[in-house]
């Protein structure tokens, strides 16, 4: 704590500050497909942290069985990934869309099947993603030093918001949704199939988790247990952004960044328990979260 | 034939009550295995936790993932005290752990500890203190249903990483395991002897009554509107937040005294009892059980638990497959759990109305699902 007033240093601060844009990259990749399951269904998947297991797992499967090289894994692990959201939204989602609260219970019911279906099969011992040996070397940046594939993350994170946005602004289908999403009912009644809307979001929230799954599996280690880190920080995001996508971009980057400065006045543990309070707080004075959607209350 | 759902009966729902909790009073008598008796006290304190969370989630319609805050505080609370009392201020002031990492004095946090009274009022009034603060912010701040279980969950979290990393005062990963057992007033109370199972069975009946009662009471006929639609009951004039906070302070508290029980059974706190699964585990067996049921959440709490410990060897890497499954099944076709299938299970014994047997199939009593 002695750091907290004495020997402050410029250089070591503006490298906690680009170290924080990179945190924020993480959580918010991590968030991007919780933003959109909860965002337009509603719906809080508990399970999310092991789709991101899985996304890893599908990567390291692909690459160790099959020789897949790396940058072609992200990819598969979406539609792998979002093959198993698919199948899990038609399977059981789709009957408890009116009770949220069993949305919840019941996906944290498949996250301990997914999770111990994974043991089984891959074993609880660590496997690791190999990546090209260029991304494992660190740039510097003046005083800075950061690890390239960061800077990966951070570049793959910015190119997903983008077609997140164009698909959900700039699309035929991305009307749809945000049609549902306003008001079902009404959206029906323009003969917009809910049910595929929710379908296809489903998917798609899952397919993501299965990116962000192949990147952690390279920042970390890859264990069947890995998507309990996540899921906390990624569901925290969701709610300081309020589920829509502007607000969980600034809620990533917000929390990130305070994350990496508390973290250099304190210790990384308090600064997250520092965090946490300030989420409090801010749900006080804004229960809706930064940037609520507005939907109709039936 | 009945005229109406014996399940709903006040009468029977009382001699059940007595039934259940008289059978179990009788376990030590034809038992004294002691490890077996140390081991069924540990399942009253689960049972404690099943209640706690049939009240807060099944009565008052509040998702707590984050129980195992008041539980884990209400433990490390007892077990600081136990602690403190194998210590002396002349020879050995401070608890072993704290001289391996080199804490020169005893941390003011400690200190009040040295009074086994003192102790156990904080390990029961600051979980509780907690919860009434917590609960406030966010209840006040109108955060319900899923978001205040995402922030409990996240507030149990930061208790875990704060715990986990306070290495100094709590002993980090390690907990803290008090070297004797605790005594109050001269008497030992033996962790592994008949009388740890009936102080855990005393307590969890006392507090299964305790909370009949509320849920019988005025209070808690409003609790249970704002369960059904907070906004009419808040029309009504109203203050929604207080009843919320109250109900999740009282579960809070329930919770409290669990953990006390558990490290008097067990001897030893750990942050594994703030783990978030721990703390799921918690809605599993209320859920499975019938969240709707205190009875019923009890029984869930022992037939999850026991099922771990005794099937658990023989499926040992199937049995979380096998738990999640039936969680999903549960979730979605039993909403009100086991306690909801007997409670359709006698619904069907009913004597109809001569006039409602005329018109083809009547309301199966009791099957109506709530949100």
């Amino acid at each position: 704590m002695d750091s907290l007033f004495g020997n402050f240093d410029l250089s070591a601060f503006a490298s906690a500050l680009l170290l924080g844009i990179s945190i924020g990259s993480i959580w918010l990749i991590a968030a991007l497909g919780l933003t959109i399951i909860y965002g337009t269904a509603g719906v809080i998947n508990m399970a999310h942290g092991e789709f991101l297991m899985l996304g890893a797992y599908s990567s390291y499967m692909l690459q160790a069985y099959f020789g897949v090289p790396f940058f072609l894994c992200i990819p598969a692990s979406f539609v792998i990934v979002g093959l198993v959201g698919l199948i899990m939204e038609r399977g059981l989602i789709r009957y408890l869309y009116n009770r949220p609260l069993d949305t919840l219970l019941a996906t944290w019911g498949v996250s301990l099947v997914l999770m111990q279906g994974v043991r089984l099969i891959f074993g609880s011992d660590p496997k690791y993603i190999a990546v090209p040996q260029m991304f494992q070397e660190s740039v510097e940046i003046g005083f800075f030093s950061i690890s390239l594939f960061r800077i990966v993350v951070l570049l793959i994170t910015a190119l997903l918001v983008a077609m997140i946005w164009y698909l959900f602004y700039r699309t035929r289908f991305g009307m749809q949704v945000r049609a549902v999403t306003q008001n079902k009912e009404m959206a029906a009644a323009f003969g917009i199939n809910s049910g595929r809307v929710y379908m296809m979001t489903f998917a798609l929230g899952a397919g993501l988790a299965g990116v962000a799954g192949s990147l952690f599996g390279v920042l970390n280690i890859v264990l069947p247990t890995m998507g309990t880190s996540y899921v906390v920080q990624a569901f925290l995001v969701v709610v300081v952004g309020g589920g829509s996508l502007v607000g969980s971009v600034a809620a990533g980057a917000g929390t990130g960044e305070l994350q990496s400065i508390f973290a250099y006045f304190t210790s990384d543990t308090f600064a997250r328990f520092l965090l946490f309070v300030l989420i409090v707080i801010l749900l006080r004075y804004k229960p809706q979260g930064l940037f609520a959607i507005t939907k109709a209350r039936r | 034939m009945f005229k109406s759902n014996p399940y709903h009966n006040k009468t029977a729902q009382w001699v059940v009550y007595v039934l259940f909790f008289g059978a179990l009073a009788f376990v030590p008598v034809l038992s004294d295995d002691a490890f077996m008796m140390n081991q069924f006290a540990t399942y009253g304190v689960f049972g404690m936790l099943a209640l706690s969370i049939s009240l807060c989630w099944g009565f008052g319609g509040i998702l707590n993932l984050g129980q195992g805050i008041a539980f884990g505080l209400g433990a490390y609370g007892m077990a600081m005290t136990m602690q403190m009392q194998s210590q002396d201020p002349e020879t050995s002031p401070m608890p072993p752990f704290m001289l391996n990492n080199s804490v020169e004095q005893l941390p003011l946090m400690w200190e009040p500890f040295w009074h086994t009274g003192w102790g156990i009022f904080i390990a029961l009034a600051v979980p509780t203190l907690f919860c009434v603060i917590f609960g406030t912010i966010m209840f006040r701040a109108r955060v319900s249903g899923p978001f205040f279980a995402i922030m409990s969950l996240a507030m149990l979290s930061a208790w875990y990483t704060i715990i986990l990393d306070s290495q100094p005062f709590t002993n980090g990963v390690n907990g803290i395991s008090p070297p004797a057992p605790l005594s109050i007033g001269g008497f030992e109370i033996d962790p592994y002897s008949g009388f740890i199972y009936w102080m855990v069975l005393f307590l969890l009946a006392a507090m299964t009554l305790i909370i009949k009662l509320i849920t019988t009471s005025k209070f808690g006929l409003i609790v249970q509107a704002v369960r059904a639609d907070s906004e009419r009951v808040r029309f009504l004039g109203y203050s929604v937040s207080y009843y919320e906070t109250v109900i999740y302070a009282v579960s809070g508290f329930i919770a409290a005294i669990a953990g006390c029980c558990w490290v008097v059974a067990v001897q030893y706190v750990s942050p594994a009892q703030l783990d978030v699964s721990f703390s799921i585990s918690m809605v599993i067996w209320a859920g499975i059980g019938g969240r709707m049921s205190l009875l019923g959440s009890i029984i869930g709490a022992f037939m999850i638990q026991g099922g771990q410990s005794y099937l658990g060897d023989e499926f040992l890497a199937t049995w979380l497959l096998i738990l999640g499954g039936f969680f999903i099944f549960v979730v979605r076709f039993l909403p009100k759990g086991l306690a909801g299938l007997l409670e359709s299970g006698l619904g069907l014994l009913v004597a109809k109305p001569a006039a409602e047997r005329e018109s083809a199939p009547g309301p199966v009593a009791g099957a109506k699902v709530q949100g």
